[in-house]
C-alpha cells in the first residue's frame, strides 16, 4: 500500500458469554485499510463478519467482549476507548450501513428527522441548516424530489429507497471509513446493482475507505481491491481480489466459488456444495476449523491451527495443504468439457 | 425514468400515508366500538366541563321540604333523577359528580403513569442490578391486592379526595413499571437502535427519541383502561367511607354509600350513580380496546 493505512486491526478476538458457554466469535483477525480503498470481508452466516465491525465501533451486544487485540485508527486504539470517546468516532469517523433497511430505520420518525439527528449529533447545526443538508444528502443518494421526501416515514419508502436513506444517514457525519454490512442482501437484484454503483461512486468522490462485508462473492469481485475470506472467526485466505478469484488456494474459498452457479458453466456441470455444517463456535479452535468439511485435510490439520502463510506476493492462506494454484481453472474447464 | 423515480411515484400513490398516530386515527375511525367509547367519554367530559350550565341547581342546595315526608321522591318532571335523602336534586349531583370522577381518574392515572414510566424505562434500558432491584420492588407491590393497598395508603394518609387519588395512583405504579419495562426491552435490541448507536447518537437521545415512541403504545392503551379501573376504585373507596369527608361533595362512590339505607324505598338513588359509573368506565374501556388494535404494529400499513 502506497498510502498510510487508515485503520489497522491486529489480532482481534471477540467472545460472547451465553447460557451454553462462551462463543468464540472472532479468533484473531488482522487487517488494514487505506483511505479510498475498498476491502472485502467474505464468509458465511455466523462466521464473525458483522461481529468484527460491531466490535470496532464498540456496539456489541451486552454479552459480547473484545478479549484481545488492537484497532489503531488515527493514532488511537478504538478497542481501548471509553464509550464516551467512541461516540465521537461513531458516525463521524466510522459509519455503518446495515443489512436490513426494513428494520434499521425507526418506523415512528420521519426520514428527515433521522438524517437530521445524524447531522446534529456531530455538527453544530440548527434545524434549518440540518434540514437543508439532509435534503442535499438524500439528493446525492439518488432519491428524487428529496426535499419533499424528508417528511415521509420509512414505511412510505421502498426497500431500495430505504437503503439509500440509510446510506445518506451514514454519510451525514462525513466519515473517513464506511462499513457496509451486507448492504444489498435484503434487496432484489436490480436494486442491488444500483446500490452498489451508488456506494462505489460515493466512496470514490469522497475518498472514503469502504469495508464491504458480504457473503456474496459477486459483490466482492465487482467492488473490492483486496479480499479477506473469513471462516469460524478467522481469515483463511487474504489477498488481491483478482488473485483470489483466479487462483483460490484455500479449500474453503474454492468450495465457495464452486458452490456459486455460473452462467458460463456447461449444462451438465453440477454445483458442488460444501459438505457438513459450519463449525460449532462454543470452543476455542485448536485445529484447522475447516478440517471436518475439507477434501484437502491432512494429518496436521487435526492437530493445530494452521498459520496464515504467504504463498504469493500479498496472497496469504491459512492451510497446511493449499489447493494447487490451477485447481479452480481446471475444475471450471473440466466441468464445461 | 429510473427505477428510483418509479418507486417514488408508487410510494406517493400509497394510501394511508402518515405517521403512526395518523394511521392509528384512520383505523380507529372505522372501529365502531371505539367510536361509541369516544362518544361516551366525550359526553362525560362535556358534562364535566359544562356542569354549571347543565345542572338545574347547585348540587349542595338542600330543601328538605321537597321530600314531602317520605324518602325519597322518584323522578319527576321537575327533578328528572329525583331528590336524595337530604332534599338535593340528584341530577345536579350526578352532573357535578362527573367532574370529580374525571379529575380523580386522570390525576391518579397520571401519578401511576409518570412514576411507572420513569422506573420502567430505567429498569428496561439500563438493565442489570438496577433492573432487578426495581422489578423486585414492583413484585412486592403487586403481591398486595391493589384495592387493599389503596385502602392501606388511605388509612395511612387519612381519608380525603387528594389522598384517594394518591392511593389509587400508587397502586397503578407497578403495573405501568412492568409494562414499560417489557416494552422497552422489546425495542432495545432493535436494528434501528443499533443503527442510531452506530452513528453516535447519545444513549439518552436513543431512549427518548427512538425507544420510547416505539414502546409507548401499549402504555397508552393501559392508561385508558387504567382510567376505568381508577374510577371504579375511587368509587369503591368512596363507598367504604374513605372518600371526600365533606358529605356534600357529589362524588359518585360516596353518593352510593349515602343511599344504602334507602335501598328498599328509593333504589333509584343507588342505581343512577351506579349507571353513571358503568357508562364512564365502559367508555374508557371501549377506547382502550380500540386503541390497542389501532396501535398494533402488526396492523401497520394495512386497512
Amino acid at each position: 500500500m502506497a498510502r498510510e493505512p487508515l485503520l489497522t486491526v491486529d489480532d482481534l478476538h471477540v467472545r460472547f458469554g451465553t447460557e451454553r458457554g462462551l462463543v468464540y466469535a472472532v479468533n484473531g483477525i488482522s487487517f488494514d485499510i487505506a483511505p479510498g480503498e475498498t476491502l472485502g470481508i467474505v464468509g458465511e452466516s455466523g462466521c464473525g463478519k458483522s461481529v468484527t465491525s460491531l466490535a470496532l465501533l464498540g456496539i456489541l451486544a451486552r454479552n459480547g467482549r473484545v478479549t484481545k487485540g488492537t484497532a489503531m485508527f488515527g493514532g488511537r486504539d478504538l478497542l481501548s476507548l471509553t464509550d464516551q470517546q467512541l461516540r465521537s468516532v461513531r458516525g463521524r469517523e466510522i459509519a455503518m450501513i446495515f443489512q436490513d433497511p426494513m428494520t434499521s430505520l425507526n418506523p415512528v420518525l420521519t426520514i428527515g428527522r433521522q438524517i437530521r439527528e445524524a447531522l446534529q449529533t456531530h455538527f453544530a447545526m440548527d434545524k434549518d441548516q440540518a434540514e437543508k443538508r439532509a435534503s442535499e444528502l438524500l439528493d446525492q443518494v439518488g432519491i428524487p424530489s428529496a426535499k419533499m421526501r424528508l417528511k415521509d416515514y420509512p414505511h412510505q419508502f421502498s426497500g431500495g429507497m430505504r437503503q439509500r436513506a440509510m446510506i445518506a444517514m451514514a454519510l451525514a457525519g462525513e466519515p473517513k471509513l464506511l462499513i457496509a454490512d451486507e448492504p444489498t442482501t435484503a434487496l432484489d437484484v436490480t436494486i442491488q446493482a444500483q446500490i452498489l454503483e451508488l456506494l462505489k461512486s460515493l466512496v470514490a468522490e469522497r475518498d472514503t475507505a469502504l469495508i464491504m462485508i458480504t457473503h456474496d462473492l459477486g459483490v466482492v469481485a465487482g467492488m473490492c481491491e483486496r479480499v479477506n475470506v473469513m471462516y469460524a472467526g478467522m481469515f483463511v485466505e487474504t489477498g488481491r481480489a483478482e488473485g483470489i478469484f483466479a487462483r483460490p488456494r484455500h479449500p474453503y474459498t474454492l468450495g465457495l466459488l464452486q458452490s456459486v452457479p455460473r452462467i458460463d458453466a456447461g449444462r451438465r456441470q453440477k454445483l458442488t456444495p460444501i459438505p457438513g455444517s459450519p463449525r460449532n463456535m462454543l470452543s476455542e479452535p485448536a485445529e484447522c476449523p475447516f478440517a471436518p468439511r475439507c477434501r484437502y485435510e491432512v494429518e496436521q490439520s487435526r492437530q493445530e491451527v494452521p498459520p496464515l502463510e504467504q504463498l504469493e506476493s500479498g496472497h496469504h492462506v491459512r492451510c497446511f495443504n493449499p489447493v494447487p494454484a490451477d485447481e479452480w481453472q481446471r475444475s471450471r474447464l473440466g466441468g464445461a468439457a | 425514468m429510473s427505477i428510483a423515480e418509479i418507486e417514488a411515484r408508487e410510494a406517493a400513490l400509497e394510501p394511508g400515508s402518515g405517521g403512526l398516530w395518523r394511521d392509528a386515527w384512520a383505523r380507529i375511525r372505522r372501529d365502531r366500538g371505539a367510536l361509541i367509547g369516544f362518544a361516551l367519554v366525550g359526553f362525560f367530559v362535556f358534562v364535566a366541563i359544562f356542569a354549571p350550565l347543565l345542572a338545574p341547581e347547585d348540587p349542595r342546595f338542600q330543601d328538605l321540604s321537597r321530600l314531602g315526608g317520605s324518602c325519597c321522591p322518584g323522578p319527576s318532571l321537575d327533578h328528572w333523577f329525583g331528590i336524595d335523602a337530604l332534599g338535593r336534586d340528584e341530577l345536579s349531583r350526578i352532573i357535578y359528580g362527573a367532574r370529580y370522577s374525571l379529575l380523580i381518574g386522570v390525576v391518579s392515572v397520571a401519578v401511576g403513569l409518570s412514576v411507572g414510566m420513569v422506573f420502567g424505562s430505567i429498569a428496561g434500558y439500563i438493565g442489570g442490578i438496577v433492573d432487578s432491584v426495581i422489578m423486585r420492588l414492583t413484585d412486592i407491590m403487586l403481591a398486595i391486592p391493589g384495592f387493599l393497598l389503596a385502602i392501606g395508603i388511605v388509612a395511612m394518609l387519612g381519608p380525603g379526595l387528594v389522598q384517594i387519588m394518591v392511593a389509587v395512583g400508587v397502586t397503578q405504579i407497578p403495573i405501568f413499571t412492568r409494562l414499560m419495562r417489557g416494552s422497552i426491552l422489546a425495542q432495545r435490541d432493535n436494528d434501528f437502535v443499533l443503527a442510531a448507536r452506530s452513528i453516535g447518537v447519545p444513549r439518552r437521545a436513543i431512549l427518548s427519541s427512538h425507544i420510547l415512541p416505539n414502546a409507548i403504545s401499549p402504555v397508552i392503551v393501559q392508561a385508558t383502561l387504567a382510567l376505568a379501573t381508577a374510577i371504579i376504585e375511587v368509587a369503591g373507596l368512596g363507598f367504604l367511607g374513605l372518600g371526600p369527608q365533606d358529605p356534600s361533595t357529589p362524588e359518585w362512590g360516596t353518593m352510593l354509600t349515602d343511599t344504602t339505607r334507602y335501598l328498599q324505598t328509593a333504589p333509584h338513588l343507588a342505581i343512577i350513580p351506579g349507571v353513571a359509573i358503568v357508562i364512564s368506565v365502559l367508555g374508557f374501556n371501549l377506547i382502550g380496546d380500540g386503541l390497542r388494535e389501532a396501535l398494533d404494529p402488526k396492523m401497520r400499513g394495512r386497512g
